[in-house]
């Protein structure tokens, strides 16, 4: 049986008709993987061994009547979620021998589904950035156009799940690294809302706004994947106690009558015209179906990015002050005190986007500086929460471009580190405010290159996001990369 | 600054490194200084409403890594972290 391009729930139906076994499933990816990765340069880690096992425990699971909605599904792992027994480097020289001696939540809860872990995938250091350019080993290459970026920073996942060369994945998204590179790839992700998913065991970047979640074919294998990754951990200190629900319960419901917000900002210049006209031309798919279009504004959106870079880098400079060399990670051979033995690790196992966030965070936080920069962007957080509450507080969604540009050349930007910060404008609120949110292709440009659009929902209103980006979906013909 | 910076990043940069992190951190800084244009405070008060802090378990024993699994990724162990002589 022909699997290539199989959504999750197709591919469920086969295994469980016994059309097609695990293993061959299994197998097959594994050979595409051979095939095309040496020029995609999406997986960091195969893990053949372990898939094959997996496979074996799946079918068995399968054959005893068992099967969950994940058994046997073959899946990438974005590589700063920790796998016990598996290396997790997180694109860095830091942690190139890296390996965890516990599983994160999430891959508990994946593995006790019966899922087959094909392997690790590639991000951006650390996953800061949204190229997967800076990542120490494999710089990540877009289906479309080998000669463009997949985004980031969960550019390997989203890669990954364009190529076919895994069904879904997981990625992780602190200010748009899930949803960027799913709109680059022509894929879809889901940022859950902040607390639904543990981040216990995902390597921490700005632990404020790092969310998991899954990447997949369409919006409801992403919710289909979010019912067995999401729920209360005693492990995460923020995760929420908020009841687990169906998030695929609302798919199928027409949306008659329910109103989306556009807030002007994000269709102003700076956004490419056919990503705009693409986003608009959706929002009228919407309007034919019944939903009522609500024009809004949202004044905070220019400020934004500076105050998500502000918090993020002020968290991450203290979460990585962990890698001194000692406990774990690259140790450095020069240094004979202490002190020098921290900064040659450091500055050896470090790459310059990492650094740079540190310089960046210590400056936010340092005595002279911390009213001017970190206060004020933790009031703009405050200010840009509110900004959503109003629109939430007449409308059910809100619809935006994902990025403002389609994906562009390996070469582009990686110089200039204030252009790559702003061209997150589009996704960073989400974060900054802890929503949840899809982006979903939504066209292609004169290239081919596919554009994304995001819907975003009310806080742990997930239903509502994926419900509106399904019907959208339902009517899209999407244009998988040629490879 | 930069030099200042790095020291509290606990980094180090070479003569070359430190001129180009230099004009990074400016073009950065101009960056960020967006946020000095609007008069906004900020409310302690509000903030981490939607954030649910866990309960505390409470303060008992509780089973945790092995010795061994956690030492596993150190590059210089001895049954613990070895770390270069701070004490003379």
């Amino acid at each position: 049986m022909e699997i290539k391009g199989l959504k999750l729930r197709e591919l469920r139906q086969a295994l469980d008709k016994k059309q097609v076994s695990v293993k061959e499933v299994t197998e097959k990816y594994l050979k595409r993987i051979k095939e095309l990765d040496e020029d995609l340069e999406c997986y960091i880690t195969v893990t053949e061994d372990k898939a094959l096992k997996q496979a074996d425990a799946a079918q068995k699971k399968i054959d005893s009547g068992n099967a969950g909605a994940l058994t046997g599904i073959p899946m990438a792992i974005k590589d700063n979620i920790c796998t016990e027994g598996v290396l997790t480097t997180c694109s860095s020289k830091m942690l190139e021998d890296f390996v965890p001696p516990y599983n994160a939540t999430v891959m508990d809860k994946l593995e006790n589904e019966g899922i087959v872990m094909l392997g690790k995938v590639s991000l951006d250091e650390f996953a800061m950035g949204g190229s997967t350019q800076t990542s120490a080993f494999k710089k990540t290459k877009n289906p479309y156009d080998k000669s463009r970026v997949p985004g980031g920073s969960s550019g390997g996942s989203a890669s990954a799940v364009a190529a076919d060369l895994c069904l879904a994945a997981l990625g992780s998204d602190t200010g748009g690294s899930i949803r960027q590179p799913s709109s680059f790839c022509g894929v879809t992700g889901l940022k859950p809302t902040y607390s639904r998913v543990s981040r216990y065991g995902l390597v921490a970047f700005a632990s404020s706004l790092d969310q998991i979640g899954p990447i997949a074919r369409d919006s409801h294998d992403c919710a289909l994947i979010l019912n067995h990754i999401c729920g209360f951990d005693p492990h995460d200190g923020t995760s929420s106690k908020k009841e687990v629900v169906d998030f695929t319960a609302k798919i199928g419901k027409d949306i008659k009558g329910v109103k989306i917000a556009l807030p002007k900002e994000f269709y102003d210049k700076g956004i490419d015209d056919e990503v705009r006209d693409s986003v608009l031309k959706a929002a009228e798919v919407y309007k034919s179906m019944g939903a009522i279009l609500v024009e809004c504004s949202m004044p905070s959106l220019k400020y934004a990015t500076a105050a998500y870079y502000l918090i993020s880098s002020a968290e991450a400079c203290s979460n990585l002050s962990r890698y001194d060399g000692i406990k774990y990670g690259h140790r450095s051979n020069i240094g004979s005190s202490y002190e020098e033995l921290i900064k040659n690790s450091r500055r050896e196992g470090f790459g310059d986007e990492v650094k740079r966030r540190i310089l960046l965070g210590n400056y936010a936080l340092s005595s002279g500086y911390y009213d001017a920069y970190y206060g004020k962007a933790m009031a703009l957080k405050q200010l840009i929460r509110k900004e959503y509450n109003d629109i939430f507080a007449v409308c059910d969604a809100v619809l935006t471009p994902t990025a403002p540009t389609t994906a562009y050349r390996c070469d582009e930007n990686i110089s200039d580190p204030v252009k790559m910060y702003q061209a997150d404008i589009c996704t960073v609120t989400v974060n900054i405010a802890g929503l949840p949110a899809v982006s979903t292709p939504c066209g292609y440009d004169g290239k081919g290159l596919p554009i994304g659009m995001s819907v975003i929902g009310k806080p742990f209103d997930e239903q509502t996001v994926v419900q509106i980006a399904d019907v959208f979906e339902q009517g899209f013909k999407r244009i998988p990369p040629v490879l | 600054m930069v030099k200042y910076l790095a020291e509290l990043g606990k980094l180090e940069f070479t003569d070359e490194e430190l001129v180009k992190a230099s004009e990074d951190m400016t073009s950065i800084i101009e960056l960020m200084d967006t946020v000095k244009e609007i008069d906004v405070t900020y409310d302690p008060i509000l903030d981490n409403k939607n954030v649910y802090l866990n309960d505390l378990r409470a303060d008992e024993t509780a089973e945790s890594l092995e010795t061994a699994k956690i030492l596993q990724n150190a590059k210089n162990q001895q049954n613990c972290f070895v770390v270069p002589k701070v004490v003379e």
